[in-house]
């Protein structure tokens, strides 16, 4: 990419250790995170800087517009919620129009692996790559999935190859090719039922998900109010 | 100075530590049963060092009362600890093998059979532990009865505080602070276990004394806990951000 730098001053333009690189140089892996770093630091695409290397090569010719699925994946339910109020009080004056939280702060990795997935996906993605299912579901419900298989899960899904990226945070949105107002544009489209049924669903979630933190609390505060 | 008798003192320390330090809730009116737990705990093992236990034992005449004082202190400390670590932890069937019929029948016939064998033992002056009368059948049976209860109280209640030092549902310091206070619980069933079977040695002092101190440990990370929790202001559950969700 740049034969005449030394690793100080790749380290200095990426901002990456340098004992991380040395090391993951030793090991002759570097890390998918370092190729990005390097690849901005030196104002080349990432994504085809990726795909020079062994097992990525098809990433670049992956990269598509990501499906309104997707991107809806990356509204929390705070935004919907407000579109859905909106659009109650719209009137032909006053369309109501979404307004979505930056992508920083509303990437999500889970909710785009539930909206890409046909029914199996982590049995085919364990198949493909031989991490074990319970250790892919350990990783989505920390809010985490490696490289490998963020890529490999859209690679199974049908969906541009670089969107496991841009959830995970690994690529920027508009790298993997996710345009700005991508999400705006997704729930404009949808049709009042859809609105109201998209809401439902994300309340539901979030709704299992409180009553488990309301329980822990619970169990956590007899705990206490009896031992401490 | 043997190790047991460092673990002794240990234990009477950090059990006389930890109950002052309950001491001021105490007189709020916060879990006043653990706080009496803790002092109760602080007489026992304090009961079973010879500097308290020949002063103590004088006070009462001279005829080891103190020691039935100490079982009877021992039998209360379990009593508090099954009833409130049965709620603590959830737990129903081991509630009701501690506070039901058959727990309560345990905890009777130990009270009475504990008098019974120690009014039929030749006890006439004073001896720490009653080692000096350890020919007598009746101390044996006596001293094994002052197991029998703490080990089946620890039986049922060790059980679901380690299955909660496992459980990630509680918070991390929780479940410190119950795998602390089930493993000595469980140190508890094994020791009683163990002198079933003859001597144990230095392991005989050293055992139920890194028991206590291990359960004392473990509510007082709970206590801790407790403060820290009461300081802290609740937290508001729907503005966290839920990457499950979105």
């Amino acid at each position: 990419m740049a034969p005449e730098e030394s690793t100080a001053d790749l380290c200095r333009r990426t901002g990456i250790k340098r004992s991380t690189l040395a090391q993951q140089l030793v090991r002759g892996k570097v890390s998918v995170s370092t190729v990005v770093s390097a690849a901005r630091a030196y104002g080349q695409d990432p994504v085809v800087t990726l795909s020079s290397f062994e097992g990525y090569q098809d990433l670049a010719a992956g990269r598509r517009d990501p499906t309104p699925e997707e991107l809806i994946s990356q509204v929390p339910y705070r935004d919907i919620l407000r579109y859905l109020l909106s659009r109650t009080d719209a009137d032909e004056d006053h369309p109501a129009a979404p307004r979505v939280a930056e992508y920083a702060e509303s990437i999500a990795v889970r909710p785009w692996f539930e909206a890409v997935d046909p029914g199996d996906l982590r049995q085919q993605l364990s198949a493909a790559t031989g991490i074990a299912p319970q250790n892919i579901s350990a990783q989505l419900t920390a809010g985490r999935l490696a490289p490998r298989l963020a890529i490999q899960a859209a690679r199974i899904a049908g969906v541009s190859l670089t969107s496991g990226l841009v959830v995970t945070g690994v690529l920027q949105p508009n790298e993997g090719g996710w345009p700005p107002r991508g999400r705006e544009a997704a729930l404009a489209e949808l049709s009042d039922a859809e609105l109201v049924a998209l809401a439902r669903d994300r309340l539901d979630a979030l709704g299992k998900v409180l009553r488990k933190r309301e329980q822990d609390e619970k169990y956590n505060h007899a705990l206490l109010e009896n031992l401490g | 100075m043997t190790a047991g008798f460092v673990v002794q003192v240990l234990a009477f320390a950090v059990s006389a530590l930890f109950a002052l330090i309950r001491l001021p809730d105490a007189i709020r009116g916060r879990n006043r049963s653990m706080f009496a737990c803790l002092v109760l705990m602080a007489v026992s093992t304090g009961l079973s060092l010879s500097v308290f236990y020949e002063f103590i034992d004088s006070l009462l005449g001279g005829v080891n009362v103190a020691n039935l004082v100490l079982r009877i202190s021992l039998y209360a400390v379990f009593t508090i600890l099954g009833f409130k670590g049965a709620a603590a932890f959830g737990a129903p069937r081991a509630r009701s093998a501690v506070a039901g019929p058959v727990g309560l029948a345990v905890l009777g016939a130990t009270v009475l059979l504990t008098i019974y064998f120690f009014a039929v033992s030749e006890l006439p002056y004073t001896s720490t532990g009653l080692y000096a009368f350890d020919d007598q059948e009746s101390v044996h049976i006596y001293a094994h009865l002052g197991r029998l209860y703490p080990a089946y109280v620890a039986a049922c209640i060790s059980l679901p505080a380690l299955a909660a030092s496992w459980n990630r549902r509680y918070r991390p310091a929780h479940r410190t602070g119950s795998g602390l206070f089930g493993a000595g619980l469980a140190v508890v069933v094994v020791f009683a276990v163990l002198t079933l079977f003859g001597k144990l040695g230095a392991f005989m002092l050293i055992l139920p004394f890194s028991a206590v101190i291990l359960v004392v440990l473990g509510l007082t990370v709970m206590w801790i806990s407790h403060r820290l929790s009461t300081r802290r202001p609740k937290a508001n559950l729907l503005r966290e951000r839920y990457g499950n969700v979105s």
